[in-house]
């Protein structure tokens, strides 16, 4: 898994490429919680590379979004692939978080009303 | 049942989490496995390992976990013995797919998956002990 970080608009893009798995979820749960504790708490994952997610992958992003609306922010998902999105809606997760199809729509999303 | 087309067999510990998802992916790239298949095959081996290595195998030394892979014309099936005290997977009830984000908890998503990715899972308890699971997943 690869992480790369960018700012758009004030928001943090998160691109996660290859896997988040067992062997891989706490690497990103230590990122995305590392930038909530420096005061990025508007985020949006970029998941156009993310080819894979099991439960521990769910785990952490579940960890993320919990950890960034305590601290009045958000993490939203973009551009997830279809056997990840299938995996997100067996478990419940796309009634929980919020996603767009692209990351600009998610980025813009951040500026709507609540 | 066909002849195993690929078998492994590895102590029951994280360290060897990476040996039995490198074996699965080795063995769909050598069945041609569509992209499906190779989801589901993965996703089932990692989330029935990692409840071996995490709860099966908690107490004490790790045992073995031996899985095979069986591939035929309509399905691929895979079967993963241990011999960790008894646990039924099939019977194990589903976790709480409806609570806000705060009350959500996440214990029991992995073997929820696997049974719905894979299209048939059967257990049967192993002799003298341990355990044997039956995952199927039909070819698109």
């Amino acid at each position: 898994m690869e992480i790369e970080l960018r700012l758009s608009g004030g928001i943090t893009v998160v691109g996660i490429r290859g896997s988040v798995d067992g062997l891989t979820a706490d690497d990103l749960m230590r990122t995305l919680s590392a930038r909530v504790s420096e005061g990025a708490v508007r985020l949006v994952a970029d998941c156009s590379a993310l080819d894979y997610t099991s439960s521990a992958g769910l785990r952490s992003l579940l960890g993320a979004v919990k950890l960034a609306r305590q601290h009045g922010g958000d993490l939203r998902l973009a551009a997830i692939q279809p056997p990840v999105l299938r995996v997100l809606d067996l478990s419940g997760f796309t009634g929980i978080l919020k996603y767009y199809p692209d990351v600009e729509t998610a980025v813009v999303s951040f500026a709507e009303p609540a | 049942m066909t002849v195993a087309i690929a078998t492994v067999v590895h102590a029951g510990t994280r360290e060897n989490l990476p040996r039995f998802l490198h074996f699965i992916e080795a063995t769909c790239a050598r069945i041609e496995a569509d992209a499906d298949t190779k989801y589901a095959l993965h996703l089932a081996m990692e989330e029935v390992c990692t409840n071996l290595i995490v709860h099966g195998y908690r107490k004490g030394a790790a045992g073995p976990i031996e899985v095979a892979v069986y591939d035929e014309c309509e399905k691929v099936t895979i079967v993963i013995r241990d011999r960790a005290p008894p646990f039924d997977p099939v019977r194990a009830p589903s976790p709480d797919l409806t609570s806000d984000v705060e009350h959500r908890p996440t214990g029991g998503l992995g073997l929820y998956l696997v049974k719905k990715v894979m299209d048939e899972v059967d257990y049967v308890p192993d002799t003298p002990s341990g355990n044997v699971l039956t995952l199927v997943k039909r070819k698109s």
